[in-house]
């Protein structure tokens, strides 16, 4: 990557409190805070209809919310009280939107200047300035072609380019790849996460899906229902949904539930007994067992053997009940304990529908869940 | 990060200019509609303003009128289900069978609509009246008895209107054939339905509330139609509700009163029509009809593609060939006869028409008119859509329906109210070409609103978002972004507006005054007054200088501006 030729704009930080966003009488931001570090990373990541892209809007000043704060570097952009309200184009953001909205009008090249012309800039430091961003996504041959002449990829990158190229102190990213192909998706996947990382920027992401998520966050916050549900760093979020919802959303996982039996726990595990009689060990990771427990296991956690193999907890039998071949794996459905579970095995060595075969579930990949904080 | 306190400053800015501009413009329309509505309700000396008493006499004396009433209704009637019949055939042929040119075919289908019901009325009155219509001449030269057709009875002005309005049915309904899916029609045959029966089951039901709107809007602008019925039923002393009022308020005493009451009662119905209208195509506006434009599935008729192409070019033909064939062969002619002689033929029509005073100004006036109302309009009107549609501020729902108005009111009845609103106004512009350009600026309203919308709407909100994103300010956001994206929408709308109110009738009649004369009001004076024949000539000098007045701009524009990056 090189230099810019300019020096961009210092990182700033974010803080959202409180953001209440109302359109007439449905509430899509439910009071929501979270804080992004300077130079941080982070992901909204949510099924549609979460209140995630509202959020971003809202950051971005595009959407008015009812109430709440939002600082940038510490400076209040939107307060209800006192009333603060800057509008979006002084608020030294810059956003790429789902539908990329590149101006089919202009040609590349002016796309991409048109926020170093905004800022009145001298020509010659224009060209210099939007070659070097070109040559950052990759795009410097296409600079004299009419935009509306561009693949679906080419305006992406012609996106990108634009929303960097003035320095701004915060990029926001609006679910950039939901209209690319899956290949495309996953390359441009790493292209942003290496412009991320060369410009230094903060930026807050938009997305709904998992994959895009854990690999270009340093953060992510998990959203439902204009609520967030969990925040924390992708591995933490992987490895310790914090309830089913979370934990059903991010990644594939099977959802054991029943009643406690403390007695039956070895030293720092947790122990239930499912409705059909299954005795499963977990892990309580600090959290408090209830009445109910509920145990998150990774549908690629559980391992498949033919014979039983030694050990004292957590080995079960079960019947293969669907093979579906999907490639890099093999998912089953097994009939276990009166229910479906759904294991992910290798592609290697499959086991035939109607088999009989054994679970293994280490008891640290059992992770339990907290009680559900809020009714649905 | 820029200061609070100038955020603060610039917020408000477009917010309290869309605000003023909107409730000035909404002003417009609702001032003359608030005079209307009061003379409707006085009741003192019919000539006494502001009126000595207020009743509701004007509308109990209606009844008297009952037969203006009927024939309103079945002269309207019999206009729409030609005019349906038209759009829903014409529809059909060019946008779901394989006729041979169905492209060229379906631009010409604008054609109608430009020739306009007046020069249509002319025209057929030419062609067709009792006595001395060409076609009755001929009738009787081959040994007819009396005459073969009469525009002059409600059925002849009825198929007048139908011509003309016929090229809006075909729009209307034929953009609702377009918009149909395919896959639904290829569905239910995949699963055993038979053409016909897909036909009627599928294909029918989908189009149908397309077609009903269409009805609808049709049948209320049919209410509200003005010179056809004028130029035709005037001289046999048939009248239907327009052409009632015009004569309630130009002969002596003129009875202002009831004229008022006869608007509003026209108004009412159709507001309730123009509601209905807007019900259906947002009701049925199913899932399945969306706003994508689908590559409607062609039907291959074969032996047929011939007949119905003769079909498409008889509607055309009689639409607009004949009637401008017509009125081109009575204006060469001392006197308009169906068999040509030599003698016959002469210039002197054009001469004359050139030498009036009456007609240079008016002619002059007009251009002038129609220039300043199409360029003051495109940026009033491009306005007030970006804020009713983009800017998201309170209120703009409402804005938007007190501007569409002027669809649901006869410009006539509008006119009326604006004499009565602009008689009493402080400046004194009654009588002036500047009360003839806000008339035409409020009645033409919904005409450029929706085309400039129609623009507007397929220009992603997000072009404007990102702009705004990269730190544009309002202004240069609009300059750079959202005008450039909007022009193909605001040179239509210049067009339709200048092709508009340089042929407006209805509302000029009225408004006009002896110093402030335009052409069209001009055209049917002589008409009832002067010769046939010099008509004919004003009436195609007029189509010939707005023909020579858009390729002049046109021209002109297109070297001023070499749009860049196309």
């Amino acid at each position: 990557m090189s230099q810019p030729p300019v020096p961009v704009r210092r990182a700033a930080s974010i803080e959202v409190r409180d953001l209440v966003v109302r359109y007439g009488a449905v509430t899509a931001v439910r009071g929501i805070s979270f804080s992004v570090a300077a130079g941080e990373h982070v992901t909204l990541l949510g099924p549609s209809g979460c209140g995630k892209t509202t959020t971003l809007r809202a950051i971005a000043g595009l959407e008015p919310p009812e109430s709440g704060e939002i600082r940038i570097d510490g400076q209040p952009v939107f307060s209800s009280s006192p009333r603060v309200r800057v509008p979006p184009e002084q608020r030294g953001l810059s956003m790429v939107f789902q539908s990329y909205a590149i101006w089919p009008h202009m040609t590349v090249f002016d796309n991409v200047a048109y926020g170093l012309r905004v800022r009145k800039m001298p020509e010659a430091e224009i060209r210099e300035r939007v070659a070097w961003a070109l040559g950052l996504v990759q795009m410097r041959e296409l600079a004299t072609r009419s935009a509306s002449k561009l693949s679906g990829g080419q305006q992406q990158r012609v996106a990108l380019a634009r929303a960097f190229v003035f320095g701004p102190a915060v990029l926001l990213f609006d679910e950039p790849l939901s209209n690319l192909d899956a290949k495309l998706r996953a390359e441009m996947r790493l292209e942003i996460k290496e412009l991320q990382r060369a410009l230094g920027i903060t930026s807050v992401y938009v997305t709904h899906d998992l994959e895009e998520a854990l690999a270009i966050s340093d953060r992510i916050v998990v959203m439902r229902d204009g609520a967030i549900e969990q925040a924390g760093t992708p591995a933490e979020i992987y490895d310790l949904p914090r309830n089913p919802f979370v934990a059903d959303f991010v990644g594939s996982a099977n959802l054991i539930e029943g009643r406690p039996r403390p007695e039956l726990a070895g030293p720092g595990l947790v122990a239930l007994e499912t409705a059909g009689g299954a005795i499963v060990h977990g892990t309580a990771y600090g959290r408090r067992p209830g009445d109910r427990m509920c145990l998150s296991v990774r549908t690629v956690h559980v391992r498949l053997s033919r014979e039983r193999p030694a050990g004292a907890v957590n080995v079960w039998p079960a019947t293969v009940r669907r093979r579906v071949f999907q490639g890099d794996f093999t998912q089953y459905r097994l009939d276990w304990d009166g229910r479906t579970l759904v294991v992910r095995g290798v592609t290697a060595d499959p086991v035939d529908e109607g088999s009989t075969v054994y679970l293994t579930v280490e008891p640290r990949h059992c992770v339990l869940l907290e009680g559900e904080t809020r009714p649905r | 990060m820029e200061s609070r306190a100038r955020a603060r400053r610039l917020w408000p800015g477009p917010r309290l200019v869309s605000l003023l501009v909107g409730g000035a413009a909404a002003v417009l329309v609702l001032y003359p509609i608030a005079f209307l509505l009061q003379a409707s309700l006085s009741v003192g000396d019919p000539q006494a303003r502001p009126p000595e008493a207020y009743g509701l006499g004007n509308f109990a004396d209606l009844p008297r009128y009952g037969h203006i009433f009927a024939n309103t209704v079945s002269v309207a009637v019999a206009a729409t289900v030609m005019a349906v019949v038209f759009g829903f055939v014409m529809g059909w042929i060019l946008s779901r069978t394989n006729v041979p040119g169905r492209g060229a075919l379906e631009q010409l289908m604008a054609l109608p609509y430009y020739v306009t019901p007046l020069m249509g009325a002319l025209a057929w009155s030419l062609i067709g009246s009792p006595s001395g219509g060409f076609l009755n001449q001929v009738w009787r030269a081959v040994g007819g008895e009396s005459h073969l057709i009469d525009v002059t009875t409600p059925y002849g002005i009825a198929w007048v209107m139908a011509l003309f309005e016929g090229s809006v049915a075909f729009v209307m309904i034929g953009a609702v054939m377009k918009s149909m899916d395919p896959a639904l029609e290829e569905a239910s045959q995949v699963l055993g339905a038979g053409r016909l029966r897909t036909m009627l089951r599928i294909t029918l039901p989908l189009v149908l509330p397309g077609v009903l709107g269409a009805a609808i809007f049709v049948f209320a602008e049919m209410l509200g139609s003005f010179s056809a019925a004028l130029v035709l039923g005037l001289p046999s002393r048939f009248y239907v509700v327009t052409t009632a009022m015009y004569q309630l308020v130009s002969q002596y005493p003129p009875q202002f009163p009831r004229a008022a009451a006869m608007g509003v009662s026209l108004f009412g119905v159709m507001f309730a029509m123009v509601y209905v209208y807007r019900r259906i195509i947002r009701a049925g506006s199913y899932a399945t009809i969306t706003g994508k434009a689908f590559r409607p599935r062609v039907m291959d008729v074969a032996g047929l593609r011939w007949p119905l192409l003769a079909l498409c070019g008889a509607y055309l033909g009689i639409a607009v060939v004949l009637p401008v064939v017509t009125l081109l062969y009575a204006s060469f002619q001392r006197l308009a006869t169906a068999f040509p002689r030599a003698s016959n033929f002469t210039l002197a029509n054009y001469e004359t028409a050139l030498s009036l005073d009456a007609v240079r100004t008016a002619l002059w006036d007009s251009l002038l008119l129609g220039l300043g109302t199409a360029s003051i309009g495109v940026v009033l009107m491009g306005f007030l859509a970006w804020m009713i549609y983009r800017s998201r501020l309170p209120g703009v729902g409402a804005i938007e329906y007190v501007l569409m108005f002027p669809q649901a009111v006869p410009r006539l009845v509008f006119a009326f109210g604006m004499l009565w609103a602009w008689l009493i106004f402080p400046i004194p512009i009654y009588g002036t070409l500047w009360l003839l350009l806000i008339a035409y600026l409020t009645v033409f309203l919904p005409l450029g609103l929706r085309t400039i919308a129609g623009v507007m709407l397929q220009i992603d909100r997000s072009l404007e978002e990102s702009a705004q994103m990269c730190g544009a300010s309002w202004g240069y956001r609009m300059r750079t972004v959202t005008m450039p994206l909007l022009r193909p929408g605001l040179i239509a709308a210049w067009l339709l507006l200048f092709i508009a109110s340089v042929r407006e009738l209805g509302a000029s009649i009225l408004l006009m005054g002896p110093k402030a004369k335009v052409i069209t009001p001009t055209i049917v004076e002589s008409w009832f007054s002067t010769s046939t024949e010099l008509t004919a000539a004003m009436a195609l000098l007029q189509t010939l200088a707005v023909s020579v007045a858009l390729v002049l701009l046109f021209t002109m524009a297109r070297r001023a501006t070499q749009p860049a990056g196309e």
